[in-house]
């Protein structure tokens, strides 16, 4: 059935869309834990298809890429669009089938990084639910993801290139990932959009919402199902992975970053929040001239403090 | 006018990345990580407007400063010098 042209009004395939960072993994956990819908750990197909149909524009917009490429060889873009479509939906399908279950998710997070293709891929064949996080607590999230780490993926890493400043890097793949989804949510009634502060403030109320729109039943315990298991060992989110609860303490940390860089993100992300219906950030005047270095005063003392102590720590450690 | 152990952990609320909602007046803020060193300075600046005198290198000991107890202390024996 994978790649038919007479897609149902309820096609056996959800993929789930989201910024890196906004709850996808959670959402796959909750998903997973349906009686009737599979969704595996992070398999990367949807990311890898997407590669494989990436186009350049040449001179007078001439786009170079499989797609063209095979149309001169008598293969048409609904051709390759279908067969490929075929081979990736199969993995998904046969996990599913194995799992016992009839219908599918997919959730990778760096998809969202592929949007155009996997919409192209895609077609009429899947339902998209789509979440939407504070751009703010985004960028700490990736911040910590990137520290944990101690690299950027690919995808990041254009975006490192571009805007050396960490924060306003991740501050702008956050918008373009968010505003194309959103795109998507406003021009797609096959796609629902919700919010992360919503699902981890009310994960019942928001996962009716998402039952209703890709047609599955609601079935009790649902939640306390899917936080009570740890199985399906895969790439994902670790920090969601490991919690047994929903952790609500996640919303609006970005309310504690320094003012100096609450101003920076705030230029960049306002116009982006606002569109998808968050308050903008609004940062107090700056600081007095006095009040400035006097900061910076403080800090230099600090710096010594915290030497002070743990050279202190070390002798000690020494002696014992 | 004295500082209040309210007045403090309303302060420490607003400014640190953490949530401090199960510190108590012995919990160790700054050596443990609890408190970083932008909401240490935050700290730091609050201390001074209240207490009307800026502090010195010689105030800069973690011991004055790492803890709910301590810091009410540290302020308590500055306004009374």
């Amino acid at each position: 059935m994978s790649g038919s042209a007479s897609a149902s009004a309820n096609p056996q395939g959800v993929v789930i869309l989201g910024a890196p960072r906004s709850g996808t993994t959670l959402l796959r956990r909750l998903l997973d834990a349906h009686s009737r819908i599979a969704c595996p750990p992070e398999t990367y197909a949807l990311s890898a298809a997407a590669r494989f149909l990436h186009e350049e524009s040449f001179a007078e917009g001439l786009r170079i890429g499989v797609l063209l490429g095979l149309s001169y060889s008598g293969f048409s873009e609904e051709e390759v669009l279908t067969r490929l479509r075929g081979f990736v939906f199969s993995f998904f399908e046969e996990h599913a089938a194995r799992e016992g279950k009839p219908r599918w998710a997919e959730k990778t997070a760096f998809n969202a990084f592929h949007l155009p293709a996997i919409r192209k891929l895609c077609g009429d064949q899947v339902r998209y639910v789509c979440i939407q996080r504070h751009g703010l607590d985004v960028v700490l999230s990736l911040e910590e993801l990137v520290k944990k780490t101690g690299g950027y993926v690919e995808e990041l890493h254009d975006y490192l290139r571009r805007y050396p400043e960490p924060y306003e890097a991740f501050a702008q793949a956050w918008i373009d990932c968010a505003g194309a989804i959103q795109d998507l949510i406003d021009g797609d009634e096959r796609a629902l959009g919700l919010r992360y502060e919503e699902l981890v403030a009310d994960p019942e109320q928001a996962l009716r919402r998402i039952l209703e729109h890709i047609g599955e039943p609601w079935e009790e315990g649902l939640v306390e199902r899917a936080l009570g298991e740890a199985k399906s060992v895969g790439f994902g989110d670790w920090k969601t992975y490991a919690r047994p609860a929903i952790d609500r303490s996640s919303v609006e940390r970005w309310r504690k970053l320094p003012r100096a860089t609450l101003r920076r993100l705030a230029d960049r992300c306002n116009q982006t929040l606002k569109r998808l219906g968050y308050e903008e950030v609004t940062v107090a005047s700056p600081e007095s001239e006095a009040d400035a270095r006097r900061r910076y005063e403080l800090g230099l003392l600090v710096n010594k403090m915290r030497a002070d102590k743990e050279r202190a720590r070390a002798a000690a450690e020494d002696k014992s | 006018m004295a500082l209040t152990k309210s007045d403090l952990l309303e302060h420490l609320a607003d400014h640190a990345r953490d949530d401090l909602s199960c510190v108590t007046e012995d919990t160790e803020l700054f050596s443990t990580g609890l408190i970083d060193s932008f909401a240490m300075i935050d700290l730091l600046l609050f201390l001074e407007k209240h207490t009307g005198s800026k502090l010195g290198p010689e105030d800069m000991d973690v011991d004055n400063l790492d803890t709910i107890g301590r810091i009410l202390s540290f302020v308590e024996s500055r306004r009374k010098g």
